[in-house]
């Protein structure tokens, strides 16, 4: 067991090893470890103009998908959990469980068609880039939500917060949203990390101007080994500090949650 | 004050639900509620909750008929078995959450909810989140909660099933005494009988749906209305018999001398007999006034600490008993005043 974890984390992270070691060497080519050592990488790839767009690109994607995510996944996953009838929360769940199982090629393929005409003329620009990684994501969040109100048991407390005398919009406010809020962050790490990472549709429907960090990342990979792992180790990073962010966000609201009485 | 007049609700599928339901319970009185799972008790405390709407029949709350008046206007307080408290709230904000929601200044909310802690002792606990407490803490603070803002009745549903056995006890003693000091009208949904007998100053039994018997727990253990409240309501022996005379009985084991008098010869009937009123023969004792004596062979001997219960085959039918005598059992004496002619169900 303890072998087998170990070759495991090796064959897991001995390719992000190397990306790391690689993006320092001067010169990697033919064999087994980079030779010298240079920053020369990291400051290639942050002066390059398209990297830069590229990387605030994504954070500005990143960001636009969450927000939205929280906008329309959280009435809707509600929504879906207080639907009386059994046939609209299973058809909910599978209608959302749709762009998960379609490949993103076909999805891509999709968005091509519809907005490469003259009537819908939206190809290339950022907000269709935003609704694509908004129907990628919305299905993990909506996910994560709806296993959490099972979990949490939401709908005994919202009867008796309703017995309380608590309207609709107060139950909504005071019990629904901080019982689902460390739910909502952890789902909002899983988008955020989705969304930084996603290649194919991006790489489908993105317009020149607004590609995506990975979408550039390829670019770089016909170019020096070097410039190649700096940019991916870049794209990690981002990664892990979308990760962390969820986590800090997590902890900050605990540790705010103040006395109310 | 609290009354069902003539309600019915029936699922869609028509297994389920209630029919025909007249209740009352009044200012300061505890009814209980028990019913095997599926009986309908728990549609019952559904519809006074309003959380669902009779299909037929009205309910009234405090001389107000409550049709169509949404359940967070009909000013009831609920304790599930659940609890369901509000995991991010302290207790006192879970406690002080139902005056916040009428607008009660917050000074005068945290005082009311303290006093509220404290009737059911857990001032010490006011900051703690509900998920550091114990089962019973947490029932404890969800009962304050459902008092705090004086509602008009106070409905528990199976508010003591996901306790120990030990708290059980202790809980249903604090229970009684805060109703009864609250003075509040209070349905007590539960499958548990002792809960009910223990706890209720009277206690309706529901069965597929319909009310069989309210009563008073001592008239209900010991009057019940037919075999399926006796059977529910405590252990009883039942046995089916034949009216000989208006003091005589036929079972298939045997003549039984008890009072028949409100039947006629040639009924046939339920003969109960609680086990706690069989008398075991031990040894030589075989007093001449004993009544409906019987000689049978031992099939089951269950040790339960205080007492013991006992199984006594008698030409072919069971007669459990219990008793707190350890000797050696063959002869058993059924005192006539302890047997009970209940009408004869098929069933």
């Amino acid at each position: 067991m303890g072998l087998t974890t170990f070759l495991y984390s090796v064959y897991l992270l001995a390719p992000i090893a190397l990306l790391l070691v690689g993006s320092f060497g001067a010169t990697w080519t033919n064999t087994l470890l980079p030779t010298g050592f240079t920053f020369d990488w990291y400051a290639t790839v942050a002066e390059d103009p398209s990297f830069r767009r590229a990387f605030l690109t994504s954070l500005e994607v990143v960001a636009a998908t969450c927000v939205i995510n929280v906008l329309l996944g959280v009435p809707f996953a509600y929504a879906v959990f207080s639907a009386a009838n059994r046939g609209v929360r299973l058809a909910a769940r599978i209608f959302t469980l749709l762009p998960v199982a379609v490949p993103e090629l076909v999805l891509g393929f999709g968005f091509i068609i519809v907005f490469s005409s003259d009537v819908l003329p939206w190809l290339g620009s950022t907000w269709l880039l935003i609704c694509a990684h908004c129907v990628l994501t919305l299905p993990y969040l909506v996910g994560t939500l709806l296993t959490d109100m099972d979990r949490l048991g939401i709908s005994e407390m919202e009867k008796v917060a309703e017995t309380l005398s608590a309207g609709f919009w107060r139950r909504f406010i005071d019990i629904v949203l901080p019982s689902i809020r460390y739910s909502l962050l952890s789902g909002l790490m899983m988008v955020s990390a989705i969304s930084i990472g996603e290649f194919q549709i991006s790489n489908l429907i993105s317009g020149f101007l607004s590609r995506t960090y990975p979408v550039v990342l390829l670019q770089a990979f016909y170019g020096a080994t070097g410039l190649a792992c700096a940019a991916t180790v870049i794209l990690i990073v981002l990664a892990l500090l979308a990760a962390g962010g969820g986590a800090f966000g997590a902890r900050l609201t605990r540790m705010r949650q103040k006395v109310r009485v | 004050m609290i009354r069902f007049d003539n309600v019915a609700y029936r699922y869609g599928d028509g297994e389920g639900g209630i029919s025909n339901v007249n209740l009352r319970v009044e200012k300061g009185e505890l009814l209980a509620v028990i019913g095997p799972s599926g009986s309908g008790k728990s549609t019952l405390l559904k519809l006074l909750a309003g959380f669902m709407e009779p299909q037929s029949g009205s309910i009234w709350i405090d001389g107000k008929d409550v049709s169509g008046v949404a359940a967070r206007h009909r000013d009831l307080g609920i304790v599930f078995q659940s609890y369901a408290l509000f995991p991010h709230m302290t207790v006192l904000e879970n406690v002080a959450y139902p005056l916040r929601l009428r607008g009660v200044d917050r000074a005068e909310r945290a005082e009311r909810a303290i006093k509220a802690l404290g009737e059911v002792g857990l001032s010490s606990a006011a900051d703690r989140l509900p998920a550091t407490l114990s089962g019973g803490q947490q029932q404890r603070v969800a009962l304050a909660r459902a008092l705090v803002y004086q509602p008009k009745a106070l409905l528990l549903d199976e508010p003591l099933s996901a306790l120990d056995a030990s708290l059980r006890t202790e809980m249903r003693d604090l229970i009684t005494h805060v109703q009864r000091t609250a003075q509040i009208a209070t349905i007590h949904v539960t499958h548990d009988q002792e809960e009910a007998l223990s706890m209720a100053d009277r206690i309706a039994v529901v069965h597929r749906g319909e009310i069989l018997q309210v009563a008073s727990p001592k008239d209900l253990y010991d009057k019940p209305f037919n075999a399926t409240v006796a059977a529910f309501v405590g252990k009883a022996n039942l046995w089916v018999g034949d009216v000989v005379s208006s003091a005589c009985v036929r079972t298939e084991f045997g003549d039984i001398t008890c009072d028949a008098s409100d039947w006629v010869a040639g009924d046939r009937v339920n003969v109960m007999v609680r086990p706690e009123a069989i008398i075991p023969l031990t040894g030589d004792q075989n007093p001449k006034h004993a009544a409906n004596c019987f000689d049978g062979t031992l099939v089951q001997d269950r040790f339960l600490g205080a007492v013991r219960r006992y199984d006594l085959s008698i030409a072919g039918s069971v007669i459990t008993g219990e008793t707190g005598d350890r000797g050696s059992l063959s002869r058993i004496s059924i005192p006539s005043d302890s047997v009970r002619l209940l009408p004869l169900q098929d069933d």
